[in-house]
């Protein structure tokens, strides 16, 4: 058990975990993460195998990389522990029996006599030392006075605080990986979604896109209400870095797109030899359009917002709307005498296949359709301990860096009339700070005789 | 007078400063290194009137694409070279770094770098983005003073084992308790610009604080690196030549994590 929490405890076990870490961490940006079994075997043959098997193609959350997750933590803990105990002593139970002689072998030390008793000359240096912000402690035994002077004292746990910090930042990842819950949702202007596992549902009231004078997008915005048993609680617009917190969960803007399920299509057709004859129709897909003059009638049965020929097959390549196109019908009565794609970029090109010589064409003026919103829901009961985590972690690099302590020892002994004074300054981390404030303090407290 | 004017007068004095300091290399004299700090800081100065004139025409943060934000770094180390140079007297490593930042300046007013001042993306529009690149790349330039003073060790120590020291050289000593002040002010700067305003910011904008993405993840390695620095040198007493060697790799990671991701590694920091 001892040898255990020797090895648990050591430095070298800290070193070794964190150049472990950071070797597994370089691999996971270098070996692509959570593909499918196919690419990776276009990527590495017979290897990747071996890969799935090792969890590398989902490092970051493979059992090995969380297991030294662990162990580093615990290696933290203990590491910080066997330490704390010798700090807090330092810190509230210091040792103020020293020898003149150790103060005296010290790299930073004075040594002097001054006139007046011993008393009057306590007197004048506490004052001294305080006056430069010391904390002092003393004990006296005989003709002695030992003071112990102290300054930013708290700085000997800053390292201790840096790893508690990153403990609790530690266990807010665990608590996330375990309890979050991310997913996404489209939703329609008007529509209102059920939130998993919440008491409370969304509406979404009106969804805008901003844009730049040059055409790129400015901004998303969504303005949500929050409804529990079908009362609006809560509205709110959302936009990019701006999201909506209620009851732990948090709505984000994440996406857009165009609801393409029930589009409304402005489609135009056109006698060609009296191009004053026309037909222009708002329709729906699968709505029959009459035109009364010249006895037809027409439907549009599909629509592509990026129509593409694949394999001889129509389909969309995205949804967005980069080449709309409509596949319309034309009847004559009860026969079909057209049918083909028109296209709204492409006027001139449509795909009609007639039956009969044709004296209409048809156009593809207009799509509109309603705009869905892409809300990211996240539940993120672990984001807290991270907070508080950085917090910790940034106080303790500040005491660790930049509140160095240090202390004064002094040794006050009644000589003759007169008071001997040996002094010594100590500290690991500013010796040059201390050394100047030092020498000014014991300078002054001279020439105060 | 714009922008790219400013940016080019910045260059020029950056070369002018260049200049003395590699005159004081060669003559060893004082004088010469003198008026190359008091250029490099004129430079400053204009550097920095470049990057206030870019905000105020772009209307946004001046790092929000690679011209940017190299040229952001190159001030930043700029500062962080006239802060050490001001406290700690290393004239030496004047050249070394002047070549660094010449080398910034030019990368960043390369051609290949996209420098048009172009609308911010919606992702990019809040104030984390200042407090976000602006405290890490700072933190960086920090790196990169550590990262030149440890080289300059390596060489120092070499010739100081040789015997071969010249006369009123900087020591090996100092060079190393100048590069642990570099870390210290850096490391905490980093951390605090590059991981906790990158995870409060990444929380606001992704919804996740933390995604594994690349860019995240070196700057958790470049950080590790720098932990291990402290550790091994605090705790464990290491001095000198490894010191010197795990600062420059941390440098390195640095450098990876700002560059080498964006073009090798796909993620979710596309921008810069």
């Amino acid at each position: 058990m001892k040898s255990l929490i020797r090895f648990l405890s050591s430095v070298k076990l800290a070193i070794f975990l964190i150049i472990i870490i950071t070797a597994a961490s370089m691999i996971g940006t270098f070996i692509p993460q959570l593909r499918s079994a196919e690419e990776y075997g276009a990527l590495y043959g017979q290897l990747s195998e071996l890969l799935i098997r090792l969890e590398i193609t989902d490092l970051y959350h493979s059992w090995w990389f969380i297991a030294l997750l662990f162990l580093f933590s615990l290696n933290i803990v203990i590491c910080t522990l066997t330490r704390l105990a010798a700090k807090f002593r330092r810190a509230f139970k210091p040792n103020l029996e020293f020898e003149n002689q150790t103060l005296l072998a010290a790299k930073i030390q004075d040594r002097f006599s001054r006139k007046g008793n011993l008393e009057k000359s306590e007197g004048e240096l506490k004052k001294g030392l305080r006056s430069a912000h010391y904390k002092i402690k003393e004990t006296r035994k005989e003709a002695e006075v030992h003071l112990l002077a102290r300054k930013k004292i708290l700085g000997i746990f800053g390292s201790d605080i840096v790893h508690l910090g990153l403990l609790v930042i530690l266990i807010g990842g665990i608590i996330s990986g375990f309890s979050g819950f991310r997913t996404n949702i489209n939703i329609s202007e008007g529509e209102i979604v059920p939130v998993l596992g919440a008491d409370f549902k969304l509406q979404l009231d009106k969804f805008e896109t901003e844009y730049h004078p040059n055409g790129s997008v400015k901004d998303w915005k969504s303005t949500l209400t929050v409804m529990e048993d079908d009362n609006p609680r809560l509205t709110k617009t959302i936009e990019v870095n701006h999201p909506l917190t209620y009851k732990g969960y948090v709505f984000y803007q994440s996406s857009y797109g165009w609801d393409w399920q029930n589009p409304t299509l402005e489609i135009w057709a056109i006698k060609t030899s009296d191009p004053s004859s026309q037909k222009n129709a708002f329709v729906r897909l699968g709505e029959k359009v009459i035109w009364d003059e010249e006895n037809l009638e027409f439907k549009a049965l599909q629509f592509l917002p990026d129509f593409i020929i694949d394999g001889n097959q129509p389909r969309t390549r995205s949804l967005n709307p980069n080449n709309p196109a409509v596949f319309i019908e034309v009847y004559r009565g009860e026969d079909k005498i057209s049918s083909g794609w028109i296209f709204a970029k492409f006027p001139d090109f449509s795909q009609m296949h007639s039956e009969e010589e044709a004296d209409y064409k048809f156009e593809f003026k207009d799509i509109q359709t309603s705009q869905y919103s892409g809300i990211q829901m996240a539940k993120d009961p672990g984001v807290n301990y991270i907070w508080v985590g950085c917090t910790l972690l940034m106080i303790g690099l500040f005491l660790a860096f930049y509140w160095p302590p240090r202390d004064i020892r002094l040794i006050l002994m009644e000589k003759e009339g007169k008071t001997e004074i040996i002094s010594a300054g100590r500290s690991a981390k500013s010796k040059l700070a201390l050394e100047s404030e030092f020498k000014r303090i014991m300078v002054s407290f001279r020439r105060s005789q | 007078m714009n922008e790219s004017t400013l940016f080019l007068i910045t260059f020029a004095v950056y070369f002018i400063a260049a200049f003395f300091y590699f005159v004081f290399l060669f003559s060893k004299k004082e004088s010469a290194a003198k008026t190359g700090l008091s250029v490099v800081t004129v430079g400053f100065f204009v550097h920095t009137l470049a990057l206030i004139w870019r905000t105020i025409e772009s209307g946004h943060a001046p790092f929000t694409n690679m011209y940017e934000s190299l040229s952001f770094l190159a001030w930043s180390g700029a500062l962080a070279y006239i802060i050490i140079e001001y406290k700690y007297n290393i004239r030496k490593a004047g050249p070394y770094l002047m070549l660094i930042i010449i080398g910034i300046m030019a990368l960043a007013s390369s051609p290949l770098m996209p420098d048009e001042a172009a609308p911010l993306m919606p992702a990019l529009q809040s104030y984390w983005l200042w407090l976000h690149v602006s405290v890490t790349l700072l933190g960086e330039a920090f790196f990169a003073v550590a990262f030149v003073t440890s080289i300059m060790y390596l060489v120092a120590d070499s010739r100081e084992k040789k015997g071969v020291a010249k006369e009123g050289a900087i020591t090996a000593e100092k060079l190393d308790s100048i590069s642990y002040r570099c870390v210290a002010v850096g490391f905490p700067l980093f951390t605090l610009g590059g991981l906790v305003f990158g995870m409060v910011w990444a929380y606001k904008a992704w919804g996740s604080y933390w995604s594994w993405d690349p860019k995240e993840t070196w700057s958790l390695i470049t950080w590790f690196v720098f932990a291990l620095y402290l550790h091994t040198r605090i705790v464990m007493g290491w001095k000198g030549r490894r010191s010197a060697l795990i600062a420059i790799i941390g440098f390195l990671a640095a450098l990876f994590t700002y560059f080498g991701v964006n073009y090798l590694l796909a993620g979710l920091h596309s921008y810069a």
